[in-house]
């Protein structure tokens, strides 16, 4: 035999089993080029000179990194899957004499023939419609600067490296399974093996502890910071508890249901119990990978949506001012020479400072105890906590109020994840005789417990820190000034303006030896679009890949079970059920396993909610009910293509069955 | 009149591409009356597998009739054919056809809780088959856990449990040793004496001997048939035998 014959060979079996292997082959496509396109977006050196491009290249060099990943299990996976298939078949070459060398060589042209249509199909693909998601990034980001679109070399050859070795992998995996099994066993193919599964209770248990324990946290974590440290163990477990639950836990159940004789005996139960028994013994692991895709989907979809929408929002929580300085002042007046120069630069920009907030602030880092007590000593069961204590005549100037205080009294401007009536350092105490919820004056996105109080002299508050005892804990040397204010004029001149003031400012303060910090909210609206679209970007890419894979998993579920149903259906005829009845019964059953997944992923989503909005809260993003738009609109629109997919398949089952 | 009737039953069918016509049943007809055990002889093409199936209510002839007790099973409407295959007709086949989802216990509960029995009732029908069939101890295993000959016999009470006019056996012993052949046929030869009608399509001269009486069909008509009468089991052998030899080298038809 000759090299000719076996790629021959190894084109015909492509051919024939093209059912299962378009699909194959349109994965390979649709992941190499996702591969490419993410290379070629990451590796765009357009991309170091745009503003944000900074923030923007690890989120892409994250994505590259997560697709190879997903691309390489994905691939392997499906491979190994459609070489069980094809058992029978290669059992019968080599029982019709092809040595199992000869048969390796065949594999190997198969596998040829799928990484040259993979990567040559890919890559154009990828090429083509590069073009098309370099202007939907630019235009997610809002760049005016167009990235330069060019064919990535570098992408390329990197994609070209990696997707070889993948296909090299398989290669070796499906060697290793010819090598490994005997014809007759080749031949008998997917008939080996169904045994009734066992139950296995403690699998079942630890799913149900760690599904338990996932949505516990996710419930029940109150702070964001915790959030972010708990919720990865959360997504772990619930990944834990989602596998066993599916494999052991299913099975549990339905041998349960199978003792109850009386409820077990009854037509209708009968016949999809122990189908559903047989189904979930063969599915159980691909429904739980559908499950865990599609609710990473939606997770990331739905977080990186509202983001993306609520940007405007975080910006204006991240930044509450157009402009806000805060500085320390050596010497007397250097406030007023400060506040001259800010008028100088707005005058000869011609923009104007309006919704102006100046005040003078102390700020405190302190450890909260029970009652209001604060110390030094940073105990376990003590929290942390920022006092910010501002002058009382501030307060009133801020607020056009008159207030009059006595030195143990103070009134409470804002506070986050406190409520207390009073503050006691050392021996003084100071009572809240007024408490309102200015909830400007709390920067979210520290996500730290906060207070803000006035009164009569901060200074008050530094003499007692100052005699506590314990040597943690921090406090300003002096009282800052913090001068923030809006702008009002062409929008045009307002970077050139903040780029200007900024030098002016920092040139004084050098000067005279201020400290000082100044944020322009414009300025960094870039560097956030630049964050929160890159994030979007990857959120739709992988969202997309994940999809992709969601659907063929669906479809080779329902072919292979349209093939073991085939003699099924002719038993149950031939026993005494009318074709209505097994036709209801079996697409009942199917149905049930295919919506499960997604049923178990918006039940997931449901529990993760709470923790999400508090990831959120970490990312600046205070919007709920934004939030809760965005998910319950991913998850119709998911469910929408699910479903969708699920009848596009269903034909190609109901035609193998029939 | 017999328990089955079976009247000039003619089967034509059209292949799918070219419109083809090939006649599997031309005119067929005979009777089976109530306790009788016939098996149908005939070589592979010669129709015995469309005769079964129309008997089997799974398919529908050209022409002619098939009455079970009087009642025409041809005209049976599509929703009633289920539940009459279910309750009157029993069926053993070469491959056994049990669902491999299914313990042998509920296999042979299926045609019962298909007609909504309750569990207690099942249970006491099944006690004496079990026993009779000497299954009891694999009750509970599925059917890739037990032998051939098991399988069968599973399959057997499978097809008595629903008290059946009538037991449609098609090809039984076909992929049995022959020890559980003769062991499922000695069987065979029990239940109709107590009784149960049965008609067996078969390939083996040794099942069709236990049978009372012989059916041959050849180019779809009945060609020929023996009664066993008083005759031993190795004189029906031997006398199926020569029948068979002279319908394969192309005898001509006659009647007893």
């Amino acid at each position: 035999m000759n090299i000719k014959l076996y790629a021959k060979l190894a084109a015909n079996n492509l051919k024939k089993n093209h059912r299962t292997y378009v699909p194959y082959l349109l994965t390979c496509i649709g992941t190499v080029a996702m591969f490419y396109m993410m290379g070629a977006i990451a590796l765009n050196d357009g991309l170091s000179e745009i503003r944000g491009g900074d923030v923007l290249r690890p989120i892409l060099n994250f994505g590259i990194v997560i697709i190879g990943i997903f691309s390489a299990i994905f691939l392997f996976y499906t491979n190994s899957f459609l070489m069980k298939r094809r058992k029978k078949e290669i059992g019968l070459y080599n029982i019709l004499g092809m040595e199992k060398r000869h048969i390796a060589k065949m594999l190997f042209f198969e596998v040829i023939y799928t990484a040259i249509i993979g990567l040559c199909g890919g890559l154009f693909l990828g090429i083509l419609a590069s073009k098309l998601m370099f202007w939907l990034l630019l235009k997610l980001l809002a760049f005016s600067v167009p990235l330069a679109f060019s064919v990535s070399g570098i992408s390329l050859l990197i994609t070209i490296f990696v997707f070889s070795g993948i296909f090299f992998l398989s290669l070796l995996a499906d060697f290793g399974k010819i090598t490994l099994a005997n014809p007759i066993e080749l031949l008998q193919g997917g008939k080996v093996g169904e045994k009734e599964p066992k139950t296995k209770w403690l699998l079942t248990l630890l799913g149900f502890v760690t599904l338990g324990t996932g949505y516990y946290i996710a419930i029940t974590t109150e702070s964001p910071l915790d959030a972010v440290a708990l919720f990865f163990i959360a997504v772990l477990l619930v990944i834990i508890g989602t596998y066993c639950l599916f494999t052991a836990g299913s099975i549990a159940i339905l041998k349960l249901l199978r003792k109850q004789k009386k409820f077990y005996y009854r037509t209708k139960h009968f016949i999809s119990v122990s189908g559903m028994l047989y189904r979930m013994k063969q599915n159980a692991v691909g429904l739980a990978n559908i499950c865990i895709l599609s609710t990473m989907v939606l997770v990331m979809l739905s977080s990186t949506v509202s983001l993306y929408i609520g940007q405007e929002d975080v910006l204006r929580s991240r930044y509450r001012k157009e402009c806000m300085l805060r500085i320390t002042a050596q010497k007397e007046g250097e406030e007023d020479e400060v506040e001259d120069l800010i008028d100088r630069v707005l005058d000869e920009y011609e923009l104007r400072a309006v919704e102006k907030e100046k005040y003078h602030y102390l700020s405190v880092t302190l450890w909260k105890g029970q009652d209001g007590v604060f110390s030094k000593k940073g105990l376990p069961t003590e929290k942390m906590c920022y006092l910010t204590v501002i002058p009382l005549k501030d307060y009133n100037n801020l607020y056009q109020k008159e207030f009059v205080l006595t030195d143990k009294e103070a009134i409470l401007i804002a506070s986050y994840n406190n409520t207390l009536d009073t503050i006691t350092i050392g021996e003084k105490t100071w009572n809240f005789v007024e408490k309102e919820q200015h909830e400007e004056f709390i920067d979210k996105y520290m996500a730290v417990d906060a207070i803000i109080f006035a009164v009569n002299d901060p200074y008050d508050i530094k003499e007692a820190f100052e005699q506590l005892e314990g040597d943690m804990g921090w406090i300003s040397e002096q009282l800052k000034y913090s001068y923030g204010f809006e702008l009002d004029g062409e929008k045009e001149r307002i970077i050139p303006f903040e780029t200007d003031l900024k030098r002016e400012i920092s040139s004084f303060c050098e000067e005279n030896d201020i400290n000082w910090t100044i944020d322009f909210r414009e300025v960094n609206r870039e560097e956030f679009f630049s964050l929160y679209g890159g994030l979007f970007f990857l959120g739709i890419f992988l969202g997309s890949l994940f999809l992709m894979a969601t659907v063929l998993i669906i479809y080779y579920k329902q072919i292979s079970e349209g093939f073991d149903d085939k003699e099924r259906f002719d038993i149950m005829q031939k026993v005494g059920m009318s074709k209505i009845e097994i036709k209801k019964s079996i697409q009942s059953q199917i149905r049930m396993v295919f919506f499960l997944p997604l049923l178990v992923a918006i039940v997931h989503i449901m529990f993760a909610f709470p923790v999400i909005t508090k990831l959120l809260y970490v990312m600046n993003l205070n919007n709920v009910p934004l939030f809760f738009v965005c998910t319950v609109g991913t998850i119709l629109i998911f469910a929408i293509i699910y479903i969708a997919v699920f009848f596009i398949t269903a034909k190609e089952y109901y035609r193998i069955v029939k | 009149m017999g328990i089955l009737q079976v009247n000039h039953l003619k089967k034509v069918y059209t292949t799918r591409l070219g419109g083809n016509q090939v006649e599997a049943l031309k005119n067929v007809t005979f009777s089976v009356e109530e306790g009788e055990y016939v098996a149908i002889m005939g070589e592979s093409g010669s129709g015995k597998t469309t005769l079964l199936n129309i008997l089997a209510t799974l398919d529908k002839p050209t022409n002619g009739e098939v009455l079970l007790n009087g009642r025409n099973t041809v005209s049976l409407k599509e929703r009633e054919v289920s539940a009459f295959r279910r309750d009157n007709l029993g069926f053993v086949f070469q491959d056994f056809n049990l669902l491999d989802t299914f313990t042998l216990r509920d296999n042979i509960f299926l045609p019962l809780v298909l007609s909504g029995k309750e569990y207690r009732e099942m249970n006491q029908k099944l006690m004496p088959l079990a026993k009779k069939l000497a299954i009891g101890e694999f009750l509970d295993k599925y059917p890739y856990e037990v032998s051939g000959g098991q399988k069968q016999r599973a399959a057997v009470a499978r097809a008595l449990i629903t008290k059946p006019q009538i037991v449609l056996a098609d090809e039984p012993t076909g992929a049995l040793d022959s020890k559980s052949s003769s062991q499922l046929l000695r069987l065979f030869g029990e239940i109709n004496q107590e009784g149960q009608t049965i008609l067996m399509v078969t390939h083996s001269t040794r099942a069709a001997a236990t049978a009372g009486r012989v059916l041959f069909i050849k180019d779809g008509e009945v060609f020929h048939q023996l009664y066993r009468g008083a005759l031993t089991e190795e004189e029906m052998f031997g006398q199926i035998n020569r029948t068979l030899t002279v319908l394969t080298s192309g005898g001509v038809k006659n009647e007893h």
